[in-house]
């Protein structure tokens, strides 16, 4: 372990229905190093998601730590933990959750209006983020007025205009046709390697965890598998993720 | 203010629905202003007072239908405090035909005496002597002369209804009263004695005016106590009192529009709440993106507090605006009725738009209270999951 960004151990998560308690994560143990690209794969029921709201800070663990960098989150309070997720989390959503009366340039804009920065670095802010993902001319349109495809970079482009720690996707093609799918992936893969992002993304999409340096299987609430690139190849990692896929379905 | 673009666009997200909520604030609020104004004009100073005038009205005690034996208004002059005293009856009838428009207050007065007790009062335009010389003659307030477009020498017909005459009268004189309406019509009560005998002996009332405010309320309770037991018990009051009898045999008008008022404002503040629940309701997975961005749950409560506060204010702008640009042609259309003197002293008081501005917040905080709190404190994973 090089330089780990996510430490989780004895990770339990339950949920109640009624009187009834249902365990989602069963002391889960699992580290993300600084810079990974992670895709959490399993059957629905299986926690990867649950794993994901966890890591984000946008749930609370019923037992068990976790630690982004140095910040040990699963001990934070409600406003420590929105305060934190301003500053080091990027969320993308699998139907992207833009603010349907807000242009683009103001979507993205939302994260920046929590920080410090005043209107002319905020737009500057924008100005990039709307530029790495390509759509620097679309910045007054309203979501209405964009494609799938475009709607979910607007949301990657809010997920990464602050400069955040570690950017979390569910299931981040899963409403878009194949190829705007792989351009998100691309885009994806490109902000990782370009731009350094750790990302854990949640997929069914063997094509999207394929594009992963490391795929972790989740089942019933426990780690199954965990695959890196640097053992396998990237090639084959994508072909193991394929065929995973091919035996689930 | 970084802030302000987000809730101004989601305020205006349903714009229908927006409209319709800024409405149904603007109505209830205009309503709630003029009742106010109708309260502070009951509470207003005495106008009279103001200019150091004490007057006191004498009627009889079961109410102003029933008439006073002329003769009261000799023994009234002859009580110490009394300066000078007048006796007024009100002739009623029509001028041209019952419309309100044509409607004014005309009375038979002694024209010698009323001047001697309305001294505040100045002529503007003839002279008191004109008038005292023509019995036919009659004495009009500005406000009518404007109204008709009269002038000196003018005749004037009116069709009498209580007393079965028809009389025709010449304008002699103009008056006009300070801060007061100047809209009454007087003629000579000798006028009206010689055409309808049956007329002359009663009066329907004396108006005294009196030394000092201390000479008005000891007179008030002589007079009362002197006629207490003779067949005409008599009822004194100040002269906005009397005034505002004719408003109080409404009942009571103050606890009524009160009441009104508060019921007014609960209506409001149950629309207003409705909406942003509705619009809160709508939201929430948005409200639960914002809180994944980083929004607390503090943030997400003044925002949602934002929107209604701003939705209410514009509709009390909007309402109070309303309410005084349209004070002026409503009086004018009020001049004209039974209500005219009301109409006249209804004017957009500090206090009511302060009242109104404070409803304003008030429903503005209250109606979104519900909604920002459920909003903020939903768990945000349920809020990501709702759909709808």
């Amino acid at each position: 372990m090089d330089n780990p960004l996510i430490r989780v151990g004895n990770l339990v998560k339950n949920y109640h229905r009624g009187s009834e308690e249902l365990t989602v994560l069963s002391g889960l143990n699992f580290i993300v190093e600084d810079g990974e690209f992670v895709a959490l794969m399993g059957p629905s029921g299986s926690g990867k998601t649950t794993l994901l709201n966890l890591i984000a800070g946008i749930d609370r663990p019923t037992s068990g730590y976790i630690f982004v960098g140095t910040d040990e989150i699963s001990s934070m309070t409600d406003s420590q933990l929105a305060d934190w997720r301003s500053r080091h989390i990027g969320f993308i959503f699998q139907t992207y959750n833009l603010i349907p009366v807000l242009t683009a340039f103001e979507n993205v804009e939302l994260p920046l209006l929590l920080t410090p920065l005043g209107r002319v670095e905020r737009r500057k802010h924008v100005e990039i983020a709307l530029y790495i993902v390509g759509l620097s001319d679309r910045m007054s349109h309203y979501p209405r007025q964009l494609s799938g495809g475009q709607e979910q970079r607007v949301a990657i482009a809010r997920a990464i205009v602050t400069d955040p720690t570690l950017l979390v996707a569910d299931e981040p093609t899963g409403d878009l046709d194949a190829k705007s799918a792989e351009e998100i992936l691309i885009l994806l893969e490109r902000l990782n390697s370009e731009f350094k992002k750790t990302i854990v993304i949640v997929t069914h999409d063997p094509r999207a965890a394929a594009r992963a340096r490391r795929i972790v299987h989740l089942e019933k609430g426990v780690l199954k598998e965990d695959i890196k690139a640097e053992d396998r190849g990237s090639v084959r990692l994508a072909d193991s993720t394929l065929a995973f896929a091919d035996v689930k379905s | 203010m970084k802030f302000f673009p987000l809730i101004f666009k989601n305020v205006f997200r349903k714009k229908t629905r927006t409209v319709l909520t800024i409405g149904s604030i603007i109505l209830p609020l205009l309503v709630i202003c003029l009742m106010g104004s109708f309260l502070s004009a009951l509470n207003m100073p005495d106008p009279a007072q103001t200019r150091g005038m004490f007057r006191i009205v004498t009627r009889h005690k079961v109410g102003l239908a029933s008439p006073l034996p002329v003769s009261y208004a000799e023994k009234i002059r002859q009580l110490d405090g009394a300066i000078a005293v007048t006796k007024f009856n009100w002739f009623g009838g029509k001028y041209i035909d019952d419309s309100a428009r044509n409607f004014f207050a005309r009375f038979a007065v002694d024209p010698e005496t009323l001047v001697l007790v309305f001294d505040d009062a100045t002529i503007t335009s003839g002279s008191a002597n004109d008038w005292f010389n023509d019995r036919a003659g009659s004495l009009v307030g500005e406000d009518l002369i404007k109204k008709f477009g009269w002038n000196i020498g003018d005749q004037v017909v009116l069709i009498g209804d209580i007393y079965p005459t028809t009389i025709q009268l010449t304008i002699r004189a103009v008056y006009k009263l300070q801060n007061e309406p100047s809209d009454a019509l007087f003629f000579n009560r000798k006028y009206l004695e010689e055409v309808l005998p049956s007329f002359q002996g009663n009066v329907g009332t004396i108006w005294i005016k009196c030394r000092d405010g201390a000479a008005a309320t000891k007179l008030a309770d002589e007079i009362d106590q002197m006629f207490e037991n003779s067949p005409y018990p008599t009822k004194t009051e100040s002269e906005k009192a009397f005034q505002m009898g004719f408003v109080s045999m409404l009942g009571n008008v103050k606890l009524l529009v009160t009441s009104l008022t508060i019921i007014i404002v609960l209506v409001i503040l149950l629309i207003a709440a409705n909406t942003m629940a509705l619009s809160a309701r709508e939201r929430v997975r948005e409200i639960a993106v914002l809180r994944t961005l980083g929004f607390s749950s503090w943030k997400i409560l003044t925002l949602i507090l934002g929107e209604s506060l701003i939705l209410a204010l514009i509709g009390g702008i909007i309402g109070l605006g309303a309410f005084i640009i349209g004070l002026k042609p409503l009086k004018a259309s009020l001049m004209n009725t039974p209500i005219s003197g009301f109409a006249s002293a209804i004017k957009p008081f500090p206090e009511v738009l302060l009242l109104g501005l404070i409803i304003t917040l008030l429903v503005g905080l209250l109606s979104g209270l519900a909604p920002a709190i459920r909003a903020s404190q939903r768990p945000i994973t349920e809020g990501l999951r709702h759909v709808g």
